[in-house]
């Protein structure tokens, strides 16, 4: 019997109205591993992070982090130290400073200061312009910048699970490989990961394993070496 | 001249007041209370009935304040959750608060009776002048307890986590959640909080107009031009100097028109400031109020 894994989902269905958008899902991410689900848009990527994060009110099946089942908690509890999100559109609390964004991250650790502090230090050790623009407005900051506030608020929450919904998104390339590299740090760090991407080059480049999603189905699980070496055809296939 | 700007400054201290209630829950939930001038009204009545049966002013206005907050939270639990539940962007909040406000109106009615009841004087009868204009201590304690409350309410909102924590709500409340928040929780705060300005807002006004059931009417339309004119749905602070300029409009008008002009000349003010800066005066649609970069500090 292997180790328990940090994610495990197994037959989740989730969806808006009369719709589910995923069916059958299952999927695991094991203690310090990083998992992309790649696919098309559309394909239901954005809906199995949010119902893992319990943000779609409509969902069936299995969802356990750590060992907890949070199928039937609500967002805010599995926020408090179980998953964290880097939503889609990084979604930043626009009309805050940058370090109030950050600190909101660590909401549930509000009464444990030294924690709080330490990962503040982490996450202005991983990004250090963040530290610099700590007083300034988070909409006065570029995408790339967001986006790196994004992940320190994740992070703040010293989740089990990091949840990352397309981080490289709108990004300049200068500003894709500050992201990649600080998912790398996270991976030395002992971070779990489930990435969400479009970009092939930056799944292969950070994750253990990838999902391929169409339809609101995973159809395939692969190696990047199995990409790097060729598996891009098949790829290819699935994402049109 | 003194003496409306002052007893205007005194009244609009009022409105500002009730302002703020309104705009407090509108922050964090984008919904109008408009049942937001009963809120005041149940303080009045109810520390009218506690004054007069013999028990200390204080305290029947604490039990009054303790009420307005009691029946502040309900209306949010039984006119507005259930409705944000089923869709939250549906408009269904709005015959909802004002159906609870008319509950709320009637029941007030039924217990007191439709007429008007002494309210202990508080402060009023103490006289102060101020150079060629009179004030009643009443009218001061008015002014400067808006002050306070307003002031108060942005410290707490810009510099303690659950003013925060309430920005962040007003901003994206399913974001807020996925950060750990229990939006439930945060906006049940906000309809207390904003109840208890209400109440205070009562309170205030309680030695002037009596203690008559049916004053949240009133209250809650001078509330409401109040946040609309001073951009309150935006910053809850900018209601109470919407609340400010409507005070002084309209007892500028009593004074310089004839003594019915407040009936219409705020409306006058409201739609021609609406015109110029549609979210309000002191919003950001007002050029002077745009966001600028804030500086910048290193290390």
């Amino acid at each position: 019997m292997s180790e328990q894994p940090t994610l495990e989902i197994n037959a989740l269905s989730a969806g808006y109205g009369r719709f589910d958008v995923v069916r059958d899902v299952a999927l695991s991410v094991g203690k310090g591993e990083a998992v992309a689900l790649l696919g098309p848009n559309g394909a239901g990527k954005t809906t199995v992070l949010r119902a893992i994060m319990g943000l779609v009110k409509q969902r069936r099946g299995l969802i356990r982090i750590g060992g907890t089942d949070v199928s039937a908690l609500p967002t805010h509890r599995i926020a408090r130290g179980l998953a964290a999100i880097a939503p889609e559109g990084r979604r930043l609390f626009l009309d805050q400073s940058v370090e109030d964004n950050l600190l909101l991250g660590a909401l549930h650790l509000r009464h444990d200061k030294a924690r709080t502090q330490t990962l503040l230090a982490s996450v202005y050790d991983l990004f250090p312009v963040l530290k610099a623009y700590r007083q300034r407005l988070s909409s006065f900051l570029s995408g790339g910048e967001q986006q790196m506030v994004a992940i320190g608020r994740m992070l703040m929450s010293d989740p089990e699970i990091m949840l990352l919904d397309e981080p490289s998104v709108a990004l300049s390339p200068v500003a894709v490989d500050i992201v990649v590299k600080a998912m790398l740090e996270l991976r030395k760090r002992g971070a779990s990961l489930l990435l969400v991407e479009q970009r092939t080059d930056v799944a292969t480049r950070v994750c253990d394993r990838l999902y391929v999603m169409t339809h609101g189905e995973i159809v395939d699980e692969m190696k990047p070496e199995t990409i790097r070496s060729g598996g891009m055809s098949i790829l290819n296939k699935y994402l049109g | 001249m003194l003496q409306f700007v002052l007893s205007g400054v005194a009244i609009g201290s009022i409105y500002g007041l009730i302002g703020m209630a309104l705009a407090i829950s509108f922050y964090v939930t984008r919904i109008i209370n408009f049942a937001q001038g009963e809120l005041m009204m149940v303080t009045v009545m109810v520390t009218a009935e506690l004054a007069s049966s013999g028990y200390p002013v204080w305290l029947a206005a604490l039990a009054g304040l303790a009420c307005s907050c009691i029946v502040g939270i309900l209306s949010y639990v039984i006119a507005v959750r259930p409705i944000l539940l089923s869709n939250r962007f549906s408009f269904g909040w709005l015959v909802s608060t004002l159906g609870f406000a008319v509950i709320v109106e009637n029941a007030a009615a039924y217990i007191w009776g439709p007429t008007s009841q002494a309210f202990p004087p508080i402060l009023n009868g103490i006289s102060l002048p101020i150079g060629g204009a009179v004030l009643t201590a009443q009218q001061l304690l008015a002014i400067v307890t808006a002050a306070v409350l307003a002031a108060g309410f942005e410290i707490v909102r810009r510099y303690t986590l659950f003013g925060k924590l309430g920005m962040a709500t007003a901003a994206d409340p399913e974001m807020a959640s996925a950060i750990g928040a229990n939006t439930t929780i945060v906006a049940i705060v906000a309809f207390a909080i904003s109840a208890i300005y209400a109440g205070i807002a009562g309170l205030l006004i309680g030695p002037s107009t009596f203690a008559n059931p049916y004053l949240g009417d009133t209250f809650g339309t001078y509330g409401f031009i109040a946040m609309m004119i001073g951009g309150g749905t935006e910053r809850p602070i900018a209601a109470m100097f919407g609340g400010l300029l409507l005070g002084v409009c309209a007892e500028g008008a009593n004074a310089l028109i004839n003594s019915q002009a407040s009936d219409w000349f705020p409306f006058i003010v409201l739609v021609l400031i609406l015109i110029v800066s549609p979210k309000g005066l002191f919003s950001t649609s007002n050029p002077l109020f745009r966001p600028r970069r804030v500086a910048v500090t290193r290390g």
